[in-house]
């Protein structure tokens, strides 16, 4: 009589037999894959590079002080990854405007620097837009604008006020030097203007960082698709097989019971092989996590331990899949059409914040999207019972559908 | 002498979507006979054997064996019957061996393999052979040892001999008689001229129904009967 531990034994050694070749796959895909990501985050950050507002300046610009500080925007402010500035002529700025190379035109009025010099503030840059520009950035670069244009003229007197100053007062020697340490401050002042305004980041997914947001993420969808990176386990099954476990006394229920264990270790031998060069980028901090920041690869560890659940539950829903499937090649298919779906809508892709209501509530019921809750609380420290719940609910569905199928099996001729 | 008495078959019905497969089959065999059921593709033999093995549910009948039903009492059906199915129940990657030994415990795989039934079938020549890298008959003879490891009384066998070349053949015939002479019990399904030279008794299953035929070596008029 065939007992359940032996089938068991049986099926890991089996599982051990593949386990090379498995983590050879894994090993691959996952260079391949972090290949691909990393030549599409560069392409991405080389076309967000290239990609700039061109603003035509247009006017006056020969005053050597205006000039020195639209060269400082140009070389040392944050903002040059994002505006361009061109002097041109009005009329080809205006042409330009039109035919959409430019995206705006600032517009420096002829008699600035002497309303300036004479401490007047009545006579502004302005800042023109082509028509249908209503959107925020336009209305960002108009506030800029202004906030240039205040600044520049607000500078400039207090420029040209300290030099009358000191030149009434018998101090002209020092001109030099002074008129430099106020124009280095008022360049500090415009260049480290982040320090204006506190920025508060809410975060994704119960105030999760990007950075460990798309970590959990990467790791979900790893298990997520794992089916397809173990898929060998399920080739070559014979239906004689199951018939003859049953006359064996080992009925569908143990029959899952063993192999899902086994294939269960199968799972867990493929993240331990994959987690491993993770702990030790981590430890040497090349994710750069802010919540996990100087701690090394020790959180990971307990997010491992988080993922258990989960682990149980996709390897119990792979193993439902490919039981339910007609033969290796739907199995496969149906793996894959159901990780990518499910994972897409979960949002192991884009952060689920980002879809319509109606999606995010789709996304969240899903087996995918019940484990990402569990394992976002749990990381954010807000675990709850209800989503450990939904996962165990969902892992003894899967199970229950995966014995079902193979009662239906075994009754085939 | 494996059994004292012998079984009895009841009455064994079963219907697929409404369609009767098999219409009150009935037979008996005592120990140390063999009977042989014949029938064409489709006919219902695997499925006599398979309700007979407890792998499907008949919806009426009995199978009697030393006064138990076994159909009622289905956790009895893995003491008694060893069931070989039309294909190989084997694990592709492991050895003889290590199939062997999910069947049975250690021990008595290797008792069975210096002096029992795996020896006269010749298992002992490949146990470290992954299943993938046999032959057709090595296979069908590793089968056959998962099924008899554990002693069995009755041997249920579904297209023992299907696609093995004579060699292969001779090697299982040889073994079945010695099963039969230690007071086993086999029920075959067959298309095999040389498998039913074994068999004493012979039933052809047509339409459902089971009925005795008496067999006289003449396969030509066995097929005819069969039309």
């Amino acid at each position: 009589m065939t007992n359940v531990s032996g089938y068991f034994f049986a099926q890991l050694k089996r599982a051990l037999k593949l386990a090379p070749a498995q983590f050879l796959a894994d090993f691959l895909i996952c260079v391949c894959a972090g290949v691909l990501v990393y030549l599409l985050v560069a392409q991405g950050a080389a076309e967000a590079g290239g990609t700039k507002y061109r603003i035509g300046m247009v006017g006056d610009l020969s005053d050597s002080y205006l000039g020195f500080g639209i060269a400082a925007l140009q070389e040392m402010d944050d903002s040059r990854f994002m505006i361009e500035l061109v002097g041109m002529p009005e009329e080809e700025a205006e042409d330009a405007l039109a035919r959409g190379e430019l995206y705006a035109v600032m517009r420096v009025p002829d008699d600035l620097m002497e309303a300036v010099v004479s401490g007047e503030n009545d006579s502004l840059i302005t800042y023109t837009a082509a028509e249908g520009q209503r959107g925020l950035g336009t209305m960002v670069m108009g506030e800029i604008t202004e906030i240039a244009s205040t600044l520049v003229t607000s500078s400039q007197s207090a420029i040209f006020a300290m030099q009358r100053v000191l030149l009434d007062r018998g101090r002209g020697e020092e001109l030099g030097r002074a008129t430099d340490r106020l124009n280095l401050s008022l360049i500090n002042l415009v260049l480290s203007r982040s320090g204006f305004g506190e920025v508060e980041i809410l975060g994704y997914a119960d105030g999760l960082s990007m950075e460990l947001y798309y970590f959990c993420s990467a790791f979900l969808l790893f298990l997520l698709l794992s089916g397809l990176l173990n898929c060998a386990f399920f080739v070559r099954r014979s239906t004689a097989l199951t018939q003859f476990l049953k006359a064996r006394g080992v009925g569908a229920s143990c029959q899952i019971a063993g192999e899902y264990l086994a294939y269960l270790c199968l799972v867990c031998m493929g993240l331990i092989s994959l987690s491993l060069p993770v702990a030790l980028l981590l430890e040497r901090g090349m994710f750069g996590i802010p919540e996990w920041e100087g701690m090394g690869a020790y959180p990971f560890w307990g997010f491992l331990r988080t993922l258990l659940p989960v682990i149980f539950m996709f390897a119990a829903l792979q193993f439902f899949l490919f039981e339910a499937a007609e033969g290796i090649v739907n199995g496969i298919l149906l793996q894959f059409l159901c990780g990518i779906g499910m994972g897409y809508l979960a949002g192991y892709f884009y952060p689920a914040a980002f879809f319509p209501e109606r999606m995010q509530t789709v996304g969240g019921i899903l087996p995918a999207g019940a484990a990402a809750r569990y394992v976002e609380e749990g990381l954010s420290g807000h675990a709850r019972a209800a989503s450990l719940v939904a996962v165990f609910a969902y892992f003894t569905l899967f199970f229950a559908l995966a014995v079902l199928a193979r009662k239906k099996r075994i009754g085939r001729e | 002498m494996r059994i004292s008495v012998g079984v009895g078959v009841k009455g064994i019905k079963k219907a697929y979507k409404g369609k009767p497969v098999l219409i009150d089959a009935t037979f008996a065999a005592n120990p140390g006979k063999c009977v042989g059921i014949v029938g064409s593709n489709g006919s219902g033999k695997s499925t006599l054997l398979s309700i007979l093995a407890g792998v499907r549910k008949a919806d009426g009948g009995d199978f009697l064996c030393e006064d138990v039903d076994l159909l009622r009492c289905p956790g009895m059906i893995p003491r008694v019957i060893g069931y070989v199915p039309q294909g190989e129940p084997l694990m592709e990657e492991l050895t003889a061996w290590d199939n062997l030994c999910m069947c049975c415990d250690k021990r008595a795989v290797k008792k069975s393999l210096s002096d029992g039934a795996l020896r006269l079938l010749g298992v002992d020549g490949f146990l470290k052979v992954p299943v993938r890298h046999m032959s057709g008959g090595m296979k069908k003879r590793l089968s056959i040892g998962c099924s008899v490891v554990s002693n069995p009384k009755i041997l249920l066998l579904d297209e023992p001999s299907a696609a093995l070349d004579p060699v292969c053949k001779e090697n299982i015939r040889r073994y079945l008689e010695a099963y039969k002479r230690e007071g086993g019990i086999v029920v075959m399904a067959t298309h095999d001229a040389q498998d039913l030279e074994l068999c004493d008794d012979c039933y052809i299953l047509k339409d459902g129904i089971l009925q005795a035929y008496s067999y006289d070596g003449d396969f030509h008029k066995l097929a005819e009967a069969l039309m």
